[in-house]
Order: structure tokens, then C-alpha cells, then sequence
């Protein structure tokens, strides 16, 4: 369903309810992927779907209601049942009205018609790339291709309409080696510009270079993170930006803006249109995006609102609302953080002893308000002596604070797009002092 | 045209265009959630999705296909689809490792349902939970007050051109609370029943076992005690953990790595592989002589209870661990038979929309014969703890550190003064191996977990580890906070 067809769908169901206000979204999605192992396939799916919500606004009560049967009976009830739902909730006395939308245009590059036509034979050929590299090393490999196009339509009484379609790409390589592995990835709304091969041997220099790997001492060290590992962070760190997590106590931020609470090398912004990771220019309500730096120079500037927290907070509407109904408030989901001006070789060159770090795995929260986080590291963890990689060690789980972390880092020049799945982040590679690991493991 | 005769539309065009095998879930799925926040409902909806999964078998190598498109056309568009990603699959395959199931099927099952959440009327399911909600805010302490209930009904028909037709109505429930206490740099939480809520397959029924209302009051009252509660230690110690904690130790540490396609290397670009090797298969000590974990996909009220799995086969019960030994996997057809063995029925798919995979379903820490305050007894200098707040463990599910809302000091065989932050780390066989008393079934609990991910693309499982509270000796605690 392309954009014109789910304009008038959403049209269509709109002119079906008789609420005070109403709010209709359309979502389609096609996604493909080729998930791998020792060499196979073993997994290779499609999916595709077209889904209608309905949000209706009676005085101050809210009801939704979801389908994805398109007939007219399906659609004329599930309006129905948004209404029904709207009559017996409660009032909201700070329900906000539904925003009234303003013109918006989708950032270059975010769709490309290849990748919304990609072949399973596009993805069995990447894999089959992947496959030559494990097997010219007497490795074996774990990954996906995945290629997928979506489209977003909303439309609502008080005049929003906006409508986005993008499309997505990645690679994912793990390579394993008998006593060491590697990890290897790249993301691109254009599947044509990935190269199998490339991320396979990227994957396979890891493997290959952290072979026989050695215990270290946990303990604070001086770590170089690639953007792999520091882009995960920031999944962390972005719900503290939620007007919601600041009114309630739970973000740093509840402590107040204008303060310094990272280094001067640290600027973060919210930027639906950067080229390397370029998304939707509106939120979940048709509101606009702002362009936010959220962090500058270390200095917290400003968090992200919807309409309802932008009422109830007084502040303007940032444009950053997650489909409703939901339970987290507006997110910043397009997070970027400046690069510095030196290399990864240059900051690897500059490091007397430390670690080079490729990959973090599960990585939760210990303490919400103060940003501790654990985690280990996986697929390529390197020990730095002397200003050069001196081989591999054994992995290790942390405990730290990502806001102390970044009150001492710097960062290469080089960003990259990381993350995957609903959560993308635009980083570079992060040299940080002083990060606590607390033990170790045999592998 | 009725959905059976779109099924063998559907398994005829597979067939033509070269399958050796193939299979179709069709489903409607229904959810319904309603969340109360601070006094006003910020959730209240009620989703419906209707459509269907095809797998196809060429030359070994599977092809998977989901569409909700209804028409003929579409049906037939999506069985070629799933024969074309086979057939890409196949083209460039080193081994031949999938193949039809053994047996076929033709059975009905539905979840038994005391009550049913329909004749509970919408107004008073939100009463019910502003009610409660109303109860945690003892104080102006506590910043969030959320209460929750999630209504899930799945209907679903599995087809295969073996002949199996094996229609499944499947009810699961839950709900629970939440209190977010703010005091002065410190923010602590309280949640009820468990971490998570309380979820179970059945009706309304489950709701009311929760008794939300009957805890309220107690939960945001040790929120708000939390925010001057001493700092739980470091160093190691006995401790006593609480049934829900123990249900997230058995999900983290034997659940996830008893996944024979995680051992097989599968998952191993993402959530990783296993220590339970298959060369460790009845010969591991993974735990103490009184740890047995069980698989029971027939369990009533089980979170994953359903009649048949995902592929069709048939649920049943088998252990993983026995008598702290390795003796078993959660296995699909494909990865049972590289072990000379049979499927267990531990395939699901989140939706129509997923391809089947192997999904922890109940997974359960038979009780001990202690009761519940004999688990303190024989404590010098321990800590109890309850209710997950934070979990990680690394891709082998070895090294682990698990954090709790709340903890209290044991002393000399009695529980004493409250503690923060409580954490404990280990090495999971070190850690099920020190597991010396496990209380008794009046205090297991069939503890569910809605929100199990796994899997590219992700999918999101609804597991159950039912466990009572256990004991384990000279564990690692303070972790993360550094004393």
C-alpha cells in the first residue's frame, strides 16, 4: 500500500467517527530476513501487514482501538469501539487537544525503492559472500541480512496529515573462531551500498586478532569503545531526555537543565534528518520534529515533549510522541553525538594501557536516576599497550555510571550508524577513563 | 471461502510449486491493555490482528512467509513467496537439515477459563485499577503510581499437507502495580506481584488472584521506606531470594541455555550460545542433588500452556535438569533429531506475523520440602531478596548479575532491618550447585514472563518459571554499588 492508497484509507476511517476528536494512523510493513549459522540458512522469513488505529477524544476521555482487517465492516467497528472505550474511561483533566500537524518533509535518502524491491536472492547472495569469508578462515559465522521498507500515515480532526515512507538494510556478522570471535555490522536505508564481504572480514580480522585471548585484572581502565559498543549506551540514556522521566523523578535531568553534567567533548542532538541515519520528519501525532541538541559541550540544553507533556508541563511541543496509547511518554529516538577530531588509530596511538572494546552484550540498568548500567563485552575485546593493540582478552562485565563515563571521553571523527531494530544512534567511537569492570569470565 | 479451504489453497500451491512439505498457522489475536497513571487511565485499548504463517520446505532448507491478505490472490502469492525464500535458501546451502515432522493431527484445545474477562464490565475493570493505583500513594513520596491489566485471546489453526488440523483457543491474563518513590538524589520502585505482575493463562480469574487492592497499600509503603533504607552490603553471603526471583534465575540462567538451537550456534550473532553443550548432555552437575527443572507445557494456569506447539507437536513433560544433573533441551523438530532425539513442543511464534522457533515455555524449579520460614533457619548473616529490578548475563548465560526492588538483612535466623539496592553476581553452575533448601509448594507459584525476547527479527515469548523461594549459599552481593 503506497502512500496515496493509505492517505485515503486513513480518510476513509476518519470520516467514520463521530468524536469530538479523532485520530487515525496507518501502518504498513514489509520485512525480509536471512538469519544464518555454521554456514546455513536457517531462517528465512517475510512478513508483511497493514494496520489501522484509531484514536478517539470524547471531552476529556480517551479510548483505542487497533485492526488490520481492512474490510468496511472491520473498520467501521473498530471506530466504534474506540468510541465505546472513550465513554467508560475516566477524564483526563490535562488531556491535551490533538495537534494540528504543519508541513513536513522527509530527509534525503531515507527510502530507496531497491531496497523495498530486494530479492531473497539479494540476501541468500550476501550470505553466501559471508560464508566464502568463514570458510576461507576455517571460521563459522552467525548473522542476518535483512532488508524492509515501511510506510506511516496519520490523519486527525484538527487538520494533521503527514505521511513517511523509509526503507532499512542491515548486515550482521558474528565470526567464531575456535577460542575467539568477531563482530561485524552495517546499516543502510539503501541495501545495495552493504558489502557482505566487507563486514565478514571486518568479523573475521577480530576473530583472527583476539585468538588465545588472556585474563585481565578487573578494575577501572582506560577504554577505546567502537561505535558498536558505545552506541548501546545511549539506548540507555535516551529515555532520560522524556519530559515524562523528568517530571517523575526517575531522569538525571529531574535535577535541572543548564548544568554541566558530562565533558566538554560531548554534544548530543536529536536529528531525524542526519544523512547516515535519516527517519520520519513527524512524530506519532503528526506533530513535526524538532532538531534538539539535548546535550551541548557536556551542558544539558532541553528534553523531548509531546503534546500531552508539552500541556501539562507548559513547553513547547517537541514533536517526539510515540504511538499512543503508551506508557513511556515522548522518547528521542534519532539520537546523535558529535564526533571529535582524532582517529581511532590516533586514540588507540595515545593510550599507553587500556582496552579496545567491539561489542556489549545485555546491558541493564543497576540505578535508574544515577545511569549505572552492566553489561559485558563479546566479539573482539583487545588489550591496548603502548599505544597499540597487544591482542585479546578474555571478556568482562562492567558496572558504571554512563554519566560519569561521559565526563571523561573523547571521540573519534569518524560516526557511524549503529543500533537496530526500533532504536538506530548515530556515534562515533568513544575513548572514555576510568571504566569499572567487576569481573571476568573463561572466554 | 471458509479459512480451511484458503489453508489447502494455500498447502496445494506450496506443493505445486515444489515444497516437500509445508504448513500454515492462521490467527486472530486479540489484546486488550488498560493502564492506570497517577489517577487518570493512560492506557486504554483493544487490538485485533487477523492473519497467517507459512512455512515451506524445499531441499532441506525452509522458507517462511507471512501475510495478512485473505483474498485467493493473496493466498496465493504468499505460498509462492515462502517456496521462493526456501528455494533461495536451498540454492546456496552446505547441509540439508530441516524436514517434516514425524506425525500428524487433527485435535482441538482451549484454555480452561473460570471466568470470563468478558462479563466483567469495562468500568469496573478501570475501577478496579484506580482503586489500587489510589492505595500506593501513601506519600508524596511516591512520584508514579501505575496499575495495569492485559486481557490476551489467540485463536489459531494449524494446517500442514500432512494432514494436521489442530485448532487452538488459547486465554492468557495479568496484571500488577507499580510504585516510584523520589526522595532526596534517590529513586526506588516497588512492583507487585513479582516484577512484573502476575500472568497466567486463564480468565479473569487471574486477575483476582493478584489481589492488587489487598497490596497496595504495603508496596508503596516499602517504596517510600527504600528511599532511607541502608545500603545492602558488599561482599558474599547466604541469601534467601524470593519466588519471582527465582523464576528469573531459572528463565536466565537454565531456560535460555537448555534452547537447542542456542546450543547449536542460532542464535549466536545476537543473544548468543550456550554452556550446556551438547557434549555435556548427562554428564553435567549443573546444580545441587535437590535441583529439578521440568518442562510442563501442560501445566494448568502455565504461562505457555497451549494443546499442541507452533510446528504441531503435541505438549507434554520432560526434565532439563534432574537431580542437578543436564539431562534434557527445549527442542524443535530439526534440532531433536541431530540429538538422536524428538521434539518436546517448545516451538512458538509471538504471532501469525513470525516464523516458529524454539521459546522457553514452562519451565519449572520443582518445590523443596522446606517451608517457606524454614528457608531462614541456619542463616548466620544473610540477605533476602525480592522482586527483579535489574538482569544481565553473558552470551555463554554464565556470569550473571541480578539486581532486586528490595532486600532485608538475616540474621541469626531472623529477618531484620530493610536494605536498598540489593544485587548478587555468580557463575550459574557455582551458583544452582550452592542451592541448598528450595521451599516447599505451598509457596510456588506459577510465575509468568510476558515479555521474553529472542530471536532476529525479534520476537517477544510468553514463558513461565513456576519456583518458590530458595535458598543459596555464599553468594557474591553488593555488586554495582561498591559497598
Amino acid at each position: 500500500m503506497d502512500s496515496k492508497q493509505r492517505e485515503a484509507l486513513a480518510e476513509r476511517v476518519l470520516a467514520l467517527s463521530t468524536a469530538d476528536q479523532t485520530e487515525v494512523t496507518i501502518g504498513t510493513e514489509s520485512a525480509d530476513l536471512t538469519r544464518f549459522t555454521h554456514e546455513e540458512i536457517h531462517q528465512n522469513v517475510a512478513r508483511a501487514d497493514t494496520g489501522v488505529s484509531v484514536r478517539a477524544i470524547l471531552g476529556l476521555r480517551t479510548g483505542t482501538a487497533a485492526t488490520n482487517m481492512l474490510d468496511d465492516e472491520s473498520l467501521q467497528a473498530t471506530v466504534e469501539r474506540a468510541i465505546a472505550i472513550a465513554q467508560l474511561a475516566p477524564e483526563d483533566p490535562e488531556l491535551a487537544p490533538l495537534p494540528s500537524g504543519g508541513p513536513t518533509k522527509a530527509p534525503a535518502g531515507a527510502y530507496v525503492k531497491a531496497t523495498a524491491d530486494a530479492s531473497p536472492q539479494l540476501r541468500a547472495d550476501m550470505a553466501d559472500a559471508i560464508f566464502k569469508v568463514a570458510e576461507a578462515d576455517k571460521f563459522w559465522c552467525a548473522g542476518y541480512a535483512r532488508t524492509q521498507s515501511a510506510g506511516f500515515t496519520i490523519a486527525n480532526s484538527n487538520g494533521a496529515r503527514a505521511s513517511f515512507d523509509g526503507t532499512d538494510s542491515g548486515i550482521n556478522v558474528k565470526m567464531n573462531a575456535p577460542d575467539s570471535t568477531g563482530y561485524g555490522q552495517a546499516y543502510s536505508p539503501d541495501a545495495t551500498t552493504l558489502n557482505a564481504r566487507s563486514v565478514a572480514e571486518t568479523a573475521a580480522g577480530k576473530a583472527k586478532n583476539s585468538a588465545k585471548p588472556q585474563g585481565v585484572e578487573p578494575g577501572e581502565w582506560t577504554v577505546i569503545m567502537e561505535p558498536a559498543a558505545f552506541g548501546e549506551f545511549f539506548t540507555y540514556l535516551a529515555q532520560h531526555f522524556s519530559a515524562q522521566a523528568v517530571d517523575e523523578g526517575s531522569s538525571f535531568l529531574s535535577d535541572g537543565l543548564d548544568k554541566q553534567y558530562f565533558g566538554e567533548h560531548l554534544t548530543v542532538r536529536d536529528d531525524y534528518a542526519d544523512p547516515l541515519a535519516p527517519s520520519m520528519p513527524f512524530d506519532f501525532e503528526g506533530q513535526p520534529k524538532k532538531r534538539l541538541t539535548l546535550i551541548e559541550a557536556g551542558v544539558a540544553k532541553t528534553f523531548v515533549t509531546d503534546s500531552y507533556w508539552a500541556k501539562k508541563l507548559n513547553r513547547e511541543n517537541t514533536g517526539h510522541a510515540l504511538p499512543a496509547p503508551n506508557a513511556y511518554g515522548p522518547q528521542a529516538i534519532d539520537l546523535v553525538v558529535a564526533p571529535g577530531t582524532k582517529s581511532v588509530e590516533q586514540l588507540i596511538s595515545e593510550t599507553k594501557r587500556g582496552l579496545l572494546i567491539s561489542r556489549f552484550w545485555y546491558i541493564r540498568t543497576v540505578d535508574q536516576k544515577k545511569a549505572i548500567v552492566t553489561g559485558m563485552t563479546r566479539d573482539g575485546t583487545f588489550l591496548i599497550e603502548n599505544g597499540k593493540v597487544a591482542g585479546g582478552v578474555r571478556n568482562m562485565r562492567f558496572n558504571q555510571s554512563i554519566i560519569a563515563a561521559l565526563g571523561k571521553c573523547e571521540f573519534s571523527n569518524a560516526p557511524q550508524r549503529t543500533g537496530d531494530y526500533w532504536f538506530s544512534v548515530v556515534v562515533p567511537a568513544a575513548k572514555i577513563e576510568g571504566f569499572t569492570f567487576s569481573s571476568g569470565t573463561q572466554f | 471461502m471458509s479459512f480451511d479451504d484458503l489453508a489447502a489453497r494455500a498447502l496445494d500451491t506450496a506443493s505445486k510449486r515444489g515444497a516437500e512439505y509445508a504448513d500454515l498457522r492462521f490467527e486472530v489475536v486479540r489484546a486488550e491493555r488498560i493502564e492506570t497513571r497517577n489517577g487518570i487511565v493512560a492506557t486504554l485499548s483493544d487490538a485485533t490482528s487477523r492473519g497467517y504463517g507459512m512455512r515451506a520446505l524445499v531441499g532441506g532448507a525452509w522458507g517462511f512467509a507471512a501475510s495478512s491478505d485473505l483474498t485467493p490472490a493473496g493466498i496465493d502469492a504468499t505460498a509462492a513467496r515462502a517456496v521462493e525464500i526456501a528455494k533461495a535458501g536451498a540454492a546456496i546451502a552446505r547441509h540439508r537439515f530441516g524436514a517434516a515432522p514425524p506425525r500428524a493431527y487433527v485435535d482441538t484445545f482451549a484454555t480452561p477459563i473460570v471466568r470470563d474477562p468478558a462479563e466483567i464490565p469495562l468500568g469496573d475493570r478501570v475501577a478496579l485499577l484506580l482503586s489500587a493505583e489510589k492505595a500506593l500513594h501513601v506519600s508524596p513520596k511516591i512520584s508514579v503510581g501505575r496499575a495495569w491489566i492485559d486481557l490476551w485471546r489467540t485463536d489459531k489453526t494449524f494446517y500442514s499437507t500432512l494432514g494436521s488440523r489442530i485448532e487452538q483457543s488459547i486465554a492468557q491474563t495479568g496484571s500488577g502495580l507499580e510504585a516510584l518513590a523520589v526522595g532526596e538524589g534517590e529513586v526506588q520502585s516497588r512492583t507487585f506481584p513479582g516484577d512484573i505482575g502476575l500472568y497466567k493463562s486463564g480468565g479473569w480469574e487471574i486477575i483476582e488472584e493478584a489481589q492488587l487492592a489487598q497490596n497496595a497499600q504495603r508496596i508503596g509503603e516499602e517504596a517510600q521506606s527504600l528511599l532511607t533504607a541502608e545500603q545492602c552490603p558488599s561482599g558474599t553471603r547466604d541469601i534467601i531470594l524470593g519466588g519471582s526471583q527465582v523464576s528469573l534465575q531459572i528463565h536466565e540462567s537454565c531456560g535460555h541455555p537448555a534452547e537447542l538451537d542456542r546450543v547449536m550456534g542460532w542464535e549466536a550473532n545476537f543473544s548468543g550460545v550456550s554452556f550446556l553443550e551438547i557434549a555435556q548432555l548427562d554428564k553435567l552437575r549443573y546444580g545441587s542433588d535437590i535441583v529439578t527443572i521440568r518442562i510442563d507445557n501442560t501445566l494448568p494456569q502455565g504461562m505457555a500452556t497451549v494443546g499442541y506447539d507452533d510446528e504441531g507437536t503435541k505438549s507434554g513433560t520432560s526434565d532439563i535438569i534432574r537431580n542437578g544433573m543436564l539431562v534434557g533441551y527445549e527442542m524443535s523438530n530439526d534440532t531433536a533429531r541431530t540429538i538422536g532425539r524428538e521434539s518436546n513442543a517448545c516451538v512458538r511464534a509471538q504471532s501469525w506475523e513470525f516464523v516458529p522457533m524454539i521459546r522457553m515455555c514452562n519451565l519449572n524449579l520443582l518445590p523443596g520440602n522446606v517451608p517457606f520460614d524454614g528457608l531462614f533457619e541456619d542463616v548466620k548473616d544473610g540477605i533476602y531478596m525480592e522482586s527483579n529490578r535489574s538482569w544481565s548475563i553473558d552470551d555463554h548465560r554464565l556470569n550473571f548479575q541480578f539486581g532486586c526492588e528490595i532486600a532485608w538483612e538475616v540474621k541469626n535466623g531472623k529477618r531484620g532491618k530493610l536494605l536498598k539496592n540489593p544485587t548478587y553476581a555468580g557463575m550459574t553452575p557455582k551458583f544452582w550447585n550452592s542451592c541448598d533448601a528450595i521451599a516447599d509448594e505451598k509457596s510456588w507459584v506459577a510465575w509468568g514472563t510476558p515479555n521474553c525476547g529472542k530471536g532476529e527479527p525479534m520476537q517477544t515469548g510468553r514463558t513461565a518459571q513456576c519456583a518458590s523461594p530458595a535458598r543459596f549459599r555464599n553468594v557474591e552481593v553488593g555488586v554495582g554499588y561498591g559497598g
